[in-house]
């Protein structure tokens, strides 16, 4: 990233090589809108190219680029004024009827639809612990680092999501 | 440790944050409380389904997009850096206008053509241009029958003299060169066709008070009695009554022809 911002335009491509589809899943999995997140990447990466600058202060590209990415997550949360969890729940449900879980025996069918819709209800705080977390797979320093937080401090939130998750769960499948 | 306290380090094992002693430590613990077993595998249950949600792959046009944007940038950047290729391009950005400008331009151009064209090309100074080259060109005319008439009139043989007479009427401006001329002519002229026509031209232009007086005084100096009845009727049709004594006088002339006579007495009565 240091040669980016140096000029050398050409490295940016790597790093979209690199993170370009990890970056879409965690903006697919908090929007849940494919075509949004699509641009969403691009605008990413198109921000990252023209103010480098910012990059200063994160150390390491991948925590600089979540930095962003949440910002423009929550900016589009903010502009539709309504939690995807609720409108999109339908891009779900389509998605595993799809293809991917067509040859899925049944009850696991059952048991991943009953969990995206556990997943839909949490708060969109929890829930993005969670998909960095398990989904994103990132350590909880980098977490910490990304929320501008401590390390502690996550450990505990994502204990917290991930039982209120389970309740979720439980409450659905019962 | 109580329950509660295993139970806040379920997450952790499952991101396999813990160390092997503390892993041991629970396992221990969940070997001999059904409670907590049940809490971890209900726990875990949800943790591995969620490993199992498919995560969806981005369309495979990103990255070609991407390499498009990258390579859109980096001219940008290049033109930025190189001041002539930022000029060059603003003007080729001016100079590409918007259509509809393009129109509005070409529209505007045809209309300011249409009405240069209307202006410089007026009918009505055309014509007065027109008029004024063919004054010029009358009155050029003008002046050479006036120069002609001149020259004729000195020519021996009568018939001409008549010729140049005529032209008086063609003559639209006569100065006094030509009135002068023709007064000589119809004093002096020993041809009596020659006079008779002068006489005539000289009516057509008794609205001239120096044609009028001439005529007058011609009266004393005509002697053939053809000349003498002519201008005595002329007198009678011009109605110039400063005429009459000069025909008293010519009554009173020896020799002069009966019928002459006669005619003038009518005049001077007609005049009176």
């Amino acid at each position: 990233m240091l040669k980016v911002k140096n000029g050398d335009i050409d490295k940016m491509g790597l790093l979209y090589e690199r993170y370009y589809r990890q970056l879409y899943r965690f903006l697919f999995n908090m929007t849940r809108q494919k075509e949004l997140s699509e641009d969403m990447v691009q605008n990413i990466f198109l921000r990252m190219l023209k103010y480098p600058e910012g990059f200063m202060g994160f150390g390491e590209f991948k925590m600089w680029m979540y930095h962003i990415a949440r910002n423009s997550v929550y900016d589009h949360f903010r502009k539709v004024k309504r939690t995807p969890s609720h409108s999109d729940m339908k891009d779900y449900e389509e998605r595993i009827e799809g293809d991917q879980h067509a040859d899925a025996p049944l009850e696991k069918e059952q048991e991943l639809k009953t969990l995206e819709t556990a997943m839909g209800k949490l708060s969109n705080e929890n829930r993005e612990l969670l998909i960095l977390c398990r989904f994103q797979e990132l350590k909880y320093n980098e977490i910490a680092k990304i929320l501008n937080t401590t390390e502690g401090a996550i450990k505990v939130r994502v204990h917290r999501a991930l039982n209120q998750l389970k309740s979720n769960y439980l409450k659905i499948e019962n | 440790m109580e329950c509660k306290d295993y139970r806040a380090q379920f997450t952790l094992l499952l991101t396999g944050d813990l160390n092997q002693s503390q892993r041991s430590e629970i396992e221990r613990h969940l070997a001999g409380c059904a409670d907590c077993m049940t809490e971890f595998e209900t726990a875990k249950k949800v943790w591995d389904l969620m490993g199992e949600i498919p995560q969806p792959e981005p369309t495979e046009s990103m990255r070609a997009n991407f390499d498009a944007i990258l390579s859109h940038y980096k001219e940008e950047l290049i033109v930025k850096k190189n001041p002539i290729g930022e000029w060059i391009n603003k003007l080729r950005e001016s100079w590409y206008m918007q259509a509809q400008q393009r129109l509005a331009f070409s529209l505007l151009l045809v209309a300011f053509g249409l009405i240069a064209g209307y202006m410089l090309h007026q009918p009505g100074q055309t014509a007065i241009s027109y008029n004024r080259q063919i004054d010029s060109l009358s009155s050029q005319v003008s002046e050479l029958k006036q120069v002609m008439l001149l020259s004729l009139l000195n020519d021996p043989s009568a018939s001409q003299r008549i010729r140049a007479v005529s032209y008086t009427d063609e003559i639209t401006n006569v100065n006094i060169k030509v009135i002068d001329a023709l007064f000589t002519t119809l004093n002096e002229d020993p041809n009596v066709n020659v006079r008779l026509s002068t006489l005539e031209a000289l009516v057509n232009l008794s609205g001239e008070p120096r044609v009028r007086e001439g005529l007058v005084r011609s009266i004393d100096l005509q002697d053939s009695p053809i000349m003498q009845s002519a201008i005595a009727d002329v007198m009678v049709k011009l109605q110039e009554k400063s005429s009459v004594q000069s025909l008293r006088k010519l009554l009173n002339k020896k020799g002069l022809n009966q019928m002459v006579k006669l005619n003038i007495e009518k005049s001077i009565q007609k005049l009176i």
